[in-house]
């Protein structure tokens, strides 16, 4: 009778490790849950580096959207900026490309700009509401938003142009089925 | 030297950068509200630790989110909820103990309890107060027949 107990609780101490490796086996603990994808976008009141004005995500109603969040400080920044830029060439009659300042000083965002060009806004986001508001983990990371106001997806990390185009054309497909075939690039 | 100029690098390339935006603690009562929240939330960039204790840029931008919540006037609840709905129930440093974040909360108990029950139950099988002195011992093995122990026994006495 003893035995019997014995084996049962192993074997229960066994079905529940097994349980917690099945659950947890093969995800990466560190990884920061993405809990905004197919949630409204927050609405955003930030400041245009550019031309000091007010900016609301009212004015891109009913355009899907291309959230960059960026720093000077940030060397994978450095490395997605000219994709960026392309991209807002490609597509930007299609979608309107932003870029966030995350952390950083006006005076480092403008020299960064001049030194590396800006073909869209770019918005300051002074204590990163903005930024906190969108779930971001660090930078960079670009959000996909339809023109319905709702994210689709982000990337984390440096964007490439594959992804990018990719994340364009199914926002596109979203929107409008007949423009994601003919919204590659041109 | 070396290692100073190699920090140095480091810190410039990564998360880890110098404060540039403007956040300012608030006044006492709620600076040590918004730090006590941010005791219980994780920083999106740190390995375990609070956005209260990391010196992350990201934590950085959590804590003045705090902030602002407290300022607005959000209850705690609230202002954990907010964090939840963005990062999940991960962005809490102690897991709320619902579905299966009860093996998290249970599993380190019921160790516990089975390795009590473990140790009792050996300490029941060897317990001193087992008859083992009343129990007659056992007679010699007869190894009269034992062909080996016969050859040696005839070796020795050679």
């Amino acid at each position: 009778m003893k035995r019997m107990w014995v084996t049962i609780a192993a074997a229960g101490l066994v079905g529940v490790l097994l349980l917690v490796l099945a659950k947890s086996f093969g995800t990466n603990p560190r990884a920061v849950p993405f809990m905004m994808a197919g949630q409204p976008a927050p609405a955003f009141v930030v400041k245009n580096l550019q031309n000091g004005q007010r900016v609301s995500m009212e004015d891109f109603k009913g355009r899907p959207l291309v959230i960059n969040f960026w720093a000077s400080w940030c060397g994978p920044c450095k490395t997605e900026h000219p994709y960026l830029e392309w991209g807002a060439r490609q597509f930007g009659d299609q979608v309107q490309f932003i870029g966030v300042i995350f952390e950083d000083t006006e005076e480092n965002a403008q020299r960064y700009l001049s030194q590396h060009g800006t073909s869209f806004p770019q918005m300051l986001d002074p204590l990163s509401r903005m930024a906190v508001d969108y779930g971001c983990s660090g930078v960079p990371e670009t959000y996909f938003v339809d023109a319905n106001g709702i994210i689709v997806d982000k990337h984390l990390g440096p964007i490439d142009p594959q992804a990018l185009t990719a994340q364009v054309r199914n926002l596109l497909a979203r929107g409008n089925p007949q423009a994601a075939n003919t919204g590659g690039a041109k | 030297m070396i290692a100073g100029l190699l920090l140095s690098l480091l810190l410039s390339q990564t998360q880890h950068a110098p404060q540039f935006a403007g956040s300012q603690p608030l006044e006492p009562a709620l600076e040590a509200r918004a730090q006590a929240l941010g005791k219980q939330l994780r920083c999106a960039v740190c390995q375990g630790l609070s956005i209260s204790d990391s010196p992350a840029s990201m934590a950085r931008a959590q804590l003045d989110t705090v902030r602002a919540l407290v300022t607005e006037g959000k209850t705690d609840q609230e202002i954990k909820d907010y964090f939840v709905a963005r990062y999940g129930d991960w962005a809490l440093l102690a897991p709320p103990a619902h579905g299966f974040n009860w093996v998290v909360w249970l599993g380190p108990l019921a160790m516990v309890l089975i390795g009590v029950a473990f140790i009792a139950l050996m300490f029941k099988k060897g317990s001193p107060t087992a008859p083992v002195a009343e129990t007659a011992p056992a007679p010699p093995a007869d190894d009269t027949d034992d062909p080996y122990l016969k050859a040696v026994r005839a070796e020795l006495k050679r």
